[in-house]
C-alpha cells in the first residue's frame, strides 16, 4: 500500500513537471501574442476615445516587451489626449532617445513643450549629428575601423610597410573618433542623468536640502533637470542653464526609465 | 537734501576747578543734534541749569548719571550731566560760560565755540531720514511743549506717502517705533500689519536708529514697507502692532535708600527697575482707493501700476535657420513690478514666440523700486532682418491715466528654420485637451515611425558587443605576442640566446654522456664554445691564440686529441677513467667561465 501510494506519488509528480513545462511552455509561445493583444487593445481604445484605457494598455505593452520609439510616441500622443502635456512631453523624449531621428515624435515634443511653456532647444550639433547618423551603426563601424586599423599596422611593422602603417593609424583615429562622437551624442548616453519635472505646478530649486531654504530657479511642469546625485528625499542637480541646487525627489522622473 | 558743514571747535574740552565740559563731537549741521557733556568729579551733588539760552542754539539738560568709586575704603563719586544741542541756524555760535552751583561754591565753565553750516531745516522734525514721497510725516505724538517728564516712554506711527491711490497701487510705507533711550529692553522680530483690502509687503528686518525729539533722546526701530489696496473705497488700514519688553525704573528696597544717604548720595539712576511687557500700536490710517479708470485703457494693460520705462535687446544678432532668437526686454521704474505682466509683441507675424521667462531685481527692499527684465525666446518662420517690436502700457496714478510705451523692432538677421516649420501651425501656446475627448480619435500614423533602438543602453554597453571587442583584442595581442617573439628570434641577441642555450645543453649532455661517446660530446662543446663547431682544426688555433691559461689549453687540446682517436680507432672508442673524466668535466667548466671574459 505503501508503495502503491509512492508509485502514484511519484508518477503524480511527475505528471505535474509535465503539465507544468507544458503549461510554461504555453504561455512562453503565447507572450507575443499578449504583446500584441495589449498594444492592438491600446489601439483600439485610442481610435474609440477612451484615451485613459489606452494610456494602461500601452503600459501594459511597454512592461512586457522591449522598449520602442513607436510605442512611446503612441503613448504620448494618447497623454496629449488626456491634457496631460508633461507625461507626453517625457514619452514623446524617450521615443526620441530610442530613435533621434523619428521626426514625429521631435514635433509632438515641440508642441508639448509649446502648451507647457518650455523655451525651444537650441539646435546644436549633436542634433546635427544624430539627425544624419544612427548611433548604433557608428558604433559598429567605429569599432570595425578601429580594429581593422589596429591589424592593418600590426602587419605593416611586421612586414616594415610604411604605408600601410600610416593607413592603419588613420583607420584607428578614425575608429576612436566614431566612437567619441557616439559616446558624446547617443542620446543612451547623454540623457542617462537627465530627468523631467512631472509635478503638477512643477518645483523650486533651493539653494539646500531644507523646505524653507532659499529659492533659487522654478522648475516649470515638463523641464528638463540633471541629476548629480541624492539625499535622501532630495536631489542635487543641474539646470540647463548651469544653476545648481536642490529639490525634491517627487514628481521627478528620469527620462531613461530604472533597469 | 543735506548739505556737508564744516564745523570748528575752538576749545572742546574746557576744565573749571572739578568741573570740564566738552562736545561730544566737533562736526554738526542743522538740525542734527550734539552732546554737550559736563562732569563733576569728587561732587555729591549740583544745581546746574534745565537750559542754555544761546541765539541759534536749543540747548535743553537731557540727563544726568552718577558713578560711584570705592578706593582705599573711601567712597568718591563723578556725576555727568549731559545736554542736548540742536541747531537751529548755521553760521558760528558761542556756547557762553555757566554757572554751576556745587554745594556752597559756584564754578564756572568757559566758552565753547560751535560753528555750523548748511540750510535751514525745521528743528522740530524729526532727525530721520524722509521716506520717499513723504510729504508730510506724522509728528510723534510725545512732539510738543510737554517736558520729559510728561513724554511717554514710547509710541509708534504709520507714515504713508499718500492718503489717495488706485487699486494695484504700491503705497511706500514705513512703521516706525520709539523707545526712549533711557529705557532697556527687546522687541519683536515683526510688527503685527495685516487687514482686508489691502496687501503689505513682507518685512524686511528693522533697521535701528537714534533720534532727539525736543531734546528727549529716542531709539527708533523702522520697519519699511508697502501697502497695495485692492479694491476701490475708503480703505481702513488698522493699527500696527509690535510687542516689547521695557526695563523701567523702580523704587529701592526700603533701607538701602537710606545706606547710600549716609553717604551722602542717592541710589544711582538703573540700578533697580522692573520689566513691563508693552505693546506698541500705530493709529489706524484711512486710504480713499480709487478703481482704475475704464476709460481709455489699452487692449495690452496688463495691470500694471507706476512710472516706467522700456528698453530692450536682442542676442544673438544672427541666427542659424532654426536657431532661437532672445528679445529682452527690460521694464524699469517704481510701481507694483512683481505683480505686473510682460510687454506684448508687436508686427511678429513672420516670428513664432514663446510665454517669455522673468526676472526682477529691486533696489529697495520693498520692491517698489528696480526693473523685471522678461525674455521671449523667438524663432524666425520666414528669414527676418528685425525682430518683432515691443509695447507696454501701465496706469500712471499721478497723471491718472494710462500710458503705452513702445519699442522699435530691433536689426537682426535671422534664417527661417526647417525645425520650427515642421513645428506647430501656431506660434500661441496650444491649450490642453479637453478632459472629456471626443468620442472618435484619429490613431498614430504608425507607417511614418521609425524603428528605432530597442534598448535604453547604447551599443558601446551591451555585453555582446564588449565580447565582442575583447575577443578581437585577444586575437590582436596574441598575434602581436607571436610576431614579437618571431622577430625577436631573428635577431642578433636572439641568436645569441639560442646559442648560449645550446652550449648549456651541450655541457649537460657532456656531463650525462656514456663513456663511448664522452670525448665526442666534450669535442663538440668545445668547439661550439669557440664558435668552430665541427671545424677542430680552427678550434684548435683558437684555443692556441686564446689568453687561456696553458694547463687548460692543454687540456682542451687533449679533448679535441682523444675525440681525433676516437673517430679514428676503427669501432673501439676510447673510453676515459673516472678520475680523468673528471679532470676534463672540470675542464669544461672552467673553460665555459673563463673563455671570453
Amino acid at each position: 500500500m505503501k508503495n502503491n501510494f509512492s508509485i502514484n506519488g511519484l508518477l503524480c509528480r511527475k505528471s505535474g513537471v509535465r503539465s507544468s513545462l507544458l503549461l510554461f511552455l504555453a504561455l512562453a509561445a503565447s507572450l507575443p501574442s499578449l504583446h500584441a493583444d495589449a498594444l492592438a487593445d491600446a489601439r483600439a481604445r485610442f481610435s474609440d476615445g477612451e484615451f485613459d484605457k489606452a494610456v494602461k494598455f500601452y503600459e501594459q505593452a511597454l512592461e512586457t516587451r522591449d522598449p520602442s520609439a513607436s510605442v512611446f510616441y503612441e503613448l504620448g500622443r494618447t497623454f496629449s489626449k488626456t491634457g496631460n502635456e508633461a507625461r507626453a512631453a517625457l514619452n514623446f523624449r524617450r521615443a526620441l532617445v530610442l530613435d533621434p531621428r523619428f521626426v514625429p515624435a521631435a514635433k509632438a515634443l515641440r508642441e508639448s513643450n509649446v502648451a507647457l511653456g518650455i523655451p525651444p532647444e537650441t539646435p546644436g550639433w549633436r542634433a546635427t549629428v544624430l539627425e544624419r547618423l544612427p548611433m548604433d551603426a557608428l558604433t559598429i563601424g567605429g569599432a570595425a575601423a578601429f580594429w581593422l586599423g589596429a591589424f592593418v599596422a600590426l602587419f605593416a611593422v611586421r612586414a616594415r610597410r610604411r604605408g600601410r602603417l600610416a593607413a592603419g593609424a588613420v583607420l584607428v583615429l578614425a575608429g576612436v573618433a566614431a566612437l567619441a562622437v557616439v559616446w558624446r551624442c547617443d542620446p543612451r548616453i547623454s540623457l542617462r542623468t537627465e530627468a523631467m519635472v512631472l509635478k503638477n505646478g512643477g518645483t523650486q530649486m533651493l539653494g539646500t536640502p531644507a523646505d524653507q531654504s532659499e529659492k533659487l530657479a522654478a522648475m516649470p511642469e515638463g523641464s528638463l533637470v540633471r541629476i548629480l546625485s541624492q539625499r535622501g528625499h532630495w536631489f542635487y542637480g543641474r539646470l540647463p542653464g548651469g544653476t545648481h541646487g536642490w529639490f525634491l525627489t517627487e514628481g521627478i522622473v528620469p527620462v531613461i526609465p530604472p533597469a | 537734501m543735506a548739505l556737508i558743514l564744516t564745523l570748528f571747535v575752538a576749545a572742546p574740552v574746557v576744565r573749571a576747578q572739578e568741573v570740564s565740559c566738552e562736545l561730544n563731537s566737533n562736526e554738526s549741521r542743522v538740525g542734527e543734534p550734539v552732546q554737550l557733556v559736563v562732569t563733576l568729579r569728587g561732587a555729591r551733588g549740583a544745581e546746574v541749569p534745565q537750559t542754555i539760552p544761546v541765539d541759534g542754539l536749543r540747548i535743553n539738560l537731557a540727563g544726568r548719571s552718577t558713578q560711584f568709586e570705592m578706593n582705599n575704603f573711601k567712597l568718591s563719586s563723578t556725576i555727568t550731566y549731559t545736554y542736548m544741542v540742536v541747531p537751529l541756524f548755521d553760521g558760528d555760535f558761542t556756547i557762553p560760560p555757566f554757572e554751576i552751583r556745587i554745594d556752597k561754591k559756584v564754578v564756572r565753565t568757559e566758552a565753547i565755540r560751535l560753528s555750523v553750516h548748511g540750510g535751514a531745516r525745521a528743528p522740530s522734525s524729526p532727525t530721520l531720514p524722509p521716506v520717499p514721497g513723504l510729504s508730510n510725516p506724522q509728528l510723534p505724538p510725545s512732539a510738543g511743549s510737554r517736558s520729559a517728564n510728561d513724554r511717554q516712554p514710547y509710541f509708534a506711527e504709520l507714515l504713508l506717502t499718500k492718503k489717495k491711490a488706485f487699486v494695484g497701487e504700491i503705497i511706500p510705507a514705513e512703521l516706525r517705533f520709539y523707545f526712549n533711550a533711557r529705557y532697556g529692553g527687546q522687541v519683536g522680530e515683526r510688527p503685527n500689519f495685516s487687514g482686508e483690502g489691502f496687501t503689505v509687503q513682507k518685512f524686511p528686518n528693522a533697521e535701528k536708529r537714534e533720534q532727539v525729539i525736543d531734546g528727549e533722546s529716542y531709539v527708533v526701530f523702522v520697519f519699511k514697507t508697502a501697502v497695495t489696496p485692492v479694491k476701490s473705497g475708503l480703505l481702513q488700514i488698522p493699527a500696527a502692532r509690535l510687542d516689547a519688553r521695557l526695563q523701567v525704573p523702580g523704587n529701592a528696597p526700603q533701607g538701602l535708600s537710606d545706606f547710600f544717604n549716609n553717604f551722602g548720595g542717592a541710589i544711582p539712576p538703573g540700578m533697580f527697575s522692573n520689566t513691563r511687557e508693552v505693546a506698541l500700536e500705530t493709529k489706524p490710517v484711512q486710504i480713499e482707493v480709487s478703481a482704475l479708470p475704464k476709460d481709455g485703457r489699452p487692449d495690452d494693460f496688463s495691470g500694471a501700476v507706476g512710472k516706467f520705462t522700456l528698453e530692450a535687446t536682442v542676442s544673438p544678432k544672427k541666427a542659424a535657420a532654426g536657431e532661437p532668437v532672445t528679445l529682452r526686454a527690460t521694464v524699469s521704474g517704481q510701481g507694483n513690478l512683481e505683480a505686473m505682466g510682460p510687454p506684448t509683441l508687436t508686427g511678429d507675424e513672420g516670428w513664432r514666440s514663446y510665454p517669455p521667462t522673468d526676472k526682477l531685481q529691486s533696489v529697495d527692499a520693498t520692491g517698489f523700486t528696480g526693473e523685471k527684465t522678461f525674455e521671449f525666446p523667438i524663432i524666425a518662420r520666414q528669414d527676418q532682418t528685425q525682430t518683432p517690436g515691443l509695447s507696454f502700457s501701465y496706469f500712471d496714478p499721478v497723471a491718472g491715466k494710462y500710458a503705452t510705451l513702445t519699442q522699435a523692432p530691433l536689426p537682426v538677421v535671422a534664417k527661417a528654420g526647417s525645425p520650427a516649420a515642421t513645428a506647430t501651425g501656431s506660434a500661441a501656446p496650444q491649450p490642453a485637451a479637453s478632459a472629456t475627448p471626443p468620442p472618435v480619435a484619429t490613431p498614430p500614423d504608425i507607417s511614418t515611425m521609425a524603428g528605432g533602438a530597442t534598448n535604453w543602453s547604447s551599443l558601446l554597453f551591451r555585453k555582446g558587443f564588449l565580447a565582442a571587442n575583447a575577443g578581437v583584442a585577444i586575437l590582436w595581442l596574441g598575434l602581436l605576442v607571436a610576431f614579437a617573439v618571431k622577430a625577436f628570434a631573428g635577431s642578433v641577441a636572439g641568436r645569441q640566446m639560442a646559442r648560449r642555450k645550446k652550449i648549456k645543453e651541450m655541457l649537460g649532455r657532456a656531463r650525462q654522456a656514456e663513456p663511448d661517446v664522452f670525448y665526442e660530446l666534450a669535442a663538440g662543446f668545445v668547439c661550439a664554445r669557440l664558435g668552430a663547431e665541427g671545424d677542430f682544426f680552427a678550434a684548435t688555433g683558437r684555443i692556441n691564440a686564446s689568453p687561456l691559461p696553458d694547463s687548460l689549453k692543454a687540456s682542451l687540446l687533449r679533448v679535441l686529441e682523444r675525440h681525433e682517436e676516437s673517430k679514428y680507432a676503427a669501432g673501439s672508442a676510447i673510453r676515459p677513467a673516472v678520475d680523468e673524466r673528471n679532470d676534463v668535466l672540470a675542464a669544461l667548466a672552467e673553460f665555459n667561465s673563463k673563455y671570453e671574459k
